[in-house]
């Protein structure tokens, strides 16, 4: 029997076509599945943008739904959704076995809209206890693991990049720009971030290369210098960028499959940054801090006497805030409740009528009475360099331990 | 179970405790009976062993091999890997076999992951997580040998009910919570809470399987592991952290249980990452108000306020509101009827409840030249 199909079916299915023959796929039911709800998807979100515009024409673009059955989800979860799962009550005030729950639920009126979903709603929606559908986006199959590799941050002492290369101060300001809203590197310290920027490396790449290509493993993170780049997703173009940009962040996480494939449109000079390189600066930085606050908080009186655990676990909970010159921290008589250690910076204490009585750099600490009684502030605390703390207070401390005065007197190995 | 809920015991407790069992249970019809010499041996190297052995994973190192089991289909897939149901020669019993290729752990550098997977699995018992037999190898692939739980993932169920109703899905999160207290309780965390993970038993009480990413931690660890929706932010920001993580997944499950999706999802796992950090979540109207404050207690990047984490653990958890109806000495007891029985048949090796995948050509068996033989001595 043959079928004439129309135009765009035979080109959609030519497209499906390509597709199969570039993935190879060993799952071909799973992987068309997968396919089609993507197209899906992108056909439907391009339309949803547009119809408005259709609507004022007064064309109706998705005729065979309404709001409420426009479900984003897969072919196969819709279709089962269809079988209805029946559950039993197994919480309630009498006894489970009772056998009201053998027909279905017997709850309270406040958990009868959650009831009513389960039983697969009613397919004309906007009944009571009907629930918006899921979300359009949301990947509702099977969810791989990821892990980066398992480093030990101790033992990076004797270490050093491979790459390292100082760049110029033009150049550092330009690439802290580029990199400056990542979350990866906005979280860094300026040591770290200058010890990251000098870690990258310079590579050229002609115009029509690939760079990364979709489904390759992922090392490396780019920051284009100069040149332009095109980005493909199952060889559509879906992207292009300039100057200034950069892509492949996941790689500097964990190994994973790169998402798409960047072509270099022009001849391109790129800055690169292996997983490997980085997590070693940052995982350095984060053990060295955590070392600080552990041997600080070692040396203050008041914790003295708490466990090892105990301290790892404020030193977890830890904030850090970052105080300009000038600007107060704590003041003279106000009710207080944190202490602070000073991760890097300098502030002067004073006093009222006295002016400054002490001055304290980094590694020193302060305000750590405010554990044990609920006195004023004694003193004020004044930023007098851009002065980073790491700071908890005593409900935190609370909360976490007990209640400050306790704890620290049950440890205390002085009393009885 | 003795086991009291928060307070921390030394592993060597547990280990001498399942030592006991075990001896009892090598003669029980509940095990795939090994090779008859390889038994006597291993009586035999029990009996000369002193009451505190360090590892009971020495125990059962090789125990089994290829021709105790006829394999059968595949039950689940992963990036080293699958599981098999397998069928016991000796006493014809199903068992599911994890198989990882060497290379392939090689490759992705999880070799530490593998060998931690395999420590933590002989160390716990507990009613609510996957019970392993023993490992073997072959020169390519090593084999874990765990029961096999019947009643398919949760995440199979979820999707199929696409969301739970309130008691459905705090039923699961209580059965959840006694397996994660009892894991911290032992120093090891989880960190890879998601549906998928969790296995239905023909009664539909819920098993934890793949403890890939387990470990013994006394006090921080560092890598990043998860899967991307269920990460917690101190997880993504690289620092120093503990159990606290298995907390915040244990929110994202809910959620998802309660939602039919997560909180942060989003086209990529940078997207998600980034929500994670800004730490924004939009709780549906129909969230019962006990439930949305114990999310925003458990969901929360501020480690003095997240519930579990705080000085009476667990504990703060088992007495939210939201569990006020849970009697939690029955549930550990399984003395509470599930919501939801697997409509599967038992003991005959019934796989309707799994999704299907492919099989591939079977390469198990091989001897000979094993390039990776130094990385995993233990199975």
């Amino acid at each position: 029997m043959v079928f004439s199909l129309s135009k765009e079916s035979q080109a959609e299915l030519q497209l499906f076509q390509n597709e199969i023959a570039a993935a190879n796929p060993s799952d071909l039911l799973q992987f068309s599945a997968n396919y089609f709800n993507q197209r899906l998807e992108q056909q439907r979100a391009f339309l949803k943008a547009r119809e408005p515009e259709f609507r004022a024409k007064n064309i109706v673009l998705f005729p065979e739904t309404d709001e409420s059955l426009s479900r984003p989800q897969s072919a196969q979860s819709q279709s089962r959704s269809r079988s209805s799962v029946m559950f039993k009550s197994p919480f309630v005030n009498e006894d489970p076995h009772s056998n009201v729950f053998k027909n279905g639920f017997d709850m309270d009126p406040h958990e009868q809209d959650a009831h009513q979903l389960s039983q697969d709603e009613q397919p004309h929606g906007g009944e009571k206890g009907s629930t918006p559908p899921l979300p359009m986006h949301f990947n509702a199959q099977r969810r791989t693991s990821v892990s980066g590799e398992t480093l030990q941050p101790n033992n990076f002492d004797d270490w050093t990049p491979d790459h390292y290369k100082e760049k110029s101060e033009q150049q550092l300001e330009r690439l802290e720009k580029s990199i400056g809203n990542n979350f990866l590197f906005n979280k860094l310290d300026s040591d770290s971030k200058r010890l990251v920027i000098n870690c990258l490396e310079e590579k050229s790449v002609r115009n029509g290369s690939t760079i990364i290509k979709q489904g390759d493993q992922g090392d490396y993170f780019y920051v284009v210098e100069q040149g332009t780049v095109d980005f493909y997703v199952n060889d559509n173009k879906v992207n292009s960028s300039g100057p200034g940009s950069s892509f492949g962040e996941l790689a500097l996480m964990y190994n994973s499959p790169r998402a798409a494939t960047v072509v270099a449109t022009s001849d391109c000079l790129l800055w690169a940054l292996d997983r490997l390189t980085f997590r070693k600066i940052l995982l350095g930085s984060s053990f060295k801090k955590r070392l600080m606050y552990d041997d600080l908080l070692k040396t203050m009186p008041v914790l003295k006497s708490l466990t090892t655990y105990d301290r790892a676990k404020l030193a977890d909970a830890l904030d850090t805030k970052i105080y300009q010159p000038g600007e107060t921290i704590i003041r003279e008589g106000d009710q207080g409740e944190n202490f602070y250690l000073i991760e890097y910076g300098a502030v002067d204490v004073s006093k009222e009528g006295q002016g400054v009585i002490n001055k304290l750099k980094d590694h020193d600490y302060f305000g750590e009475v405010a554990l044990l009684n609920d006195l004023p502030r004694q003193a004020t605390v004044t930023a007098t360099k851009r002065t980073k703390v790491a700071t908890l207070g005593k409900s935190g401390f609370q909360r976490l331990l007990g209640p400050a005065v306790d704890v620290l007197k049950l440890n205390d190995p002085t009393r009885h | 179970m003795d086991f009291v809920a928060g307070q921390p015991q030394p592993v060597g407790h547990l280990i001498q405790q399942q030592q006991q069992q075990q001896n009892v249970n090598t003669h029980g019809q509940d095990f795939p009976q090994p090779h008859h010499d390889l038994q006597q041996r291993q009586q035999h190297h029990q009996q000369l062993l002193p009451s505190q052995l360090p590892q009971k994973s020495l125990v059962s190192k090789g125990k089994y091999t290829l021709h105790d089991f006829q394999i059968m289909r595949t039950l689940g897939t992963g990036s080293f890997g699958r599981v098999h149901l397998v069928r016991s020669v000796h006493n014809g019993r199903y068992y599911a076999i994890k198989v990882l290729k060497k290379q392939q752990i090689v490759k992705m550098k999880q070799v530490e992951h593998t060998n931690d997977e395999r420590r933590m699995l002989k160390l716990v018992e507990h009613p609510f997580l996957i019970r392993m037999w023993g490992t073997f190898q072959d020169a390519r692939n090593i084999f874990m040998v765990m029961d096999y739980i019947e009643g398919g993932e949760l995440f199979s169920l979820l999707r199929k009910s696409q969301r739970f109703p309130n008691p459905v899905a705090k039923f699961y999160a209580a059965e959840v919570i006694l397996a994660l207290e009892y894991l911290h309780g032992h120093n090891i965390i989880y960190r890879d809470l998601k549906p998928e993970n969790i296995l239905l038993d023909r009664n539909g009480h819920i098993k934890i399987t793949d403890f890939g990413f387990a470990k013994e931690v006394q006090t921080v660890t560092w890598t990043l592991c998860g899967t991307p929706d269920y990460i917690a932010p101190e997880v993504i920001t690289t620092k120093p952290y503990n159990k606290s993580v298995d907390w915040w997944s244990l929110g994202v499950l809910i959620y998802e249980m309660l939602a039919g999706y997560t909180p942060f999802y989003d086209t990529t796992p940078m997207k998600t990452y980034e929500k994670i950090l800004q730490g924004k979540v939009i709780y549906p109207p129909y969230f019962h108000p006990d439930v949305v404050n114990l999310l925003s207690k458990l969901i929360t990047a501020d480690l003095t306020r997240r519930i579990g984490n705080l000085q009476s653990g667990s504990r703060d958890i088992k007495a939210h509101p939201w569990f006020s109806e849970v009697v939690w000495e029955r549930l550990l007891a399984k003395d509470i009827e599930t919501p939801y029985e697997p409509p599967i048949t038992s003991g005959i090796g019934d796989t309707s409840l799994f999704d299907q995948y492919p099989e591939e050509q079977l390469d198990y068996g091989i001897q000979g030249d094993d390039p990776y033989a130094e990385y995993f001595h233990d199975f």
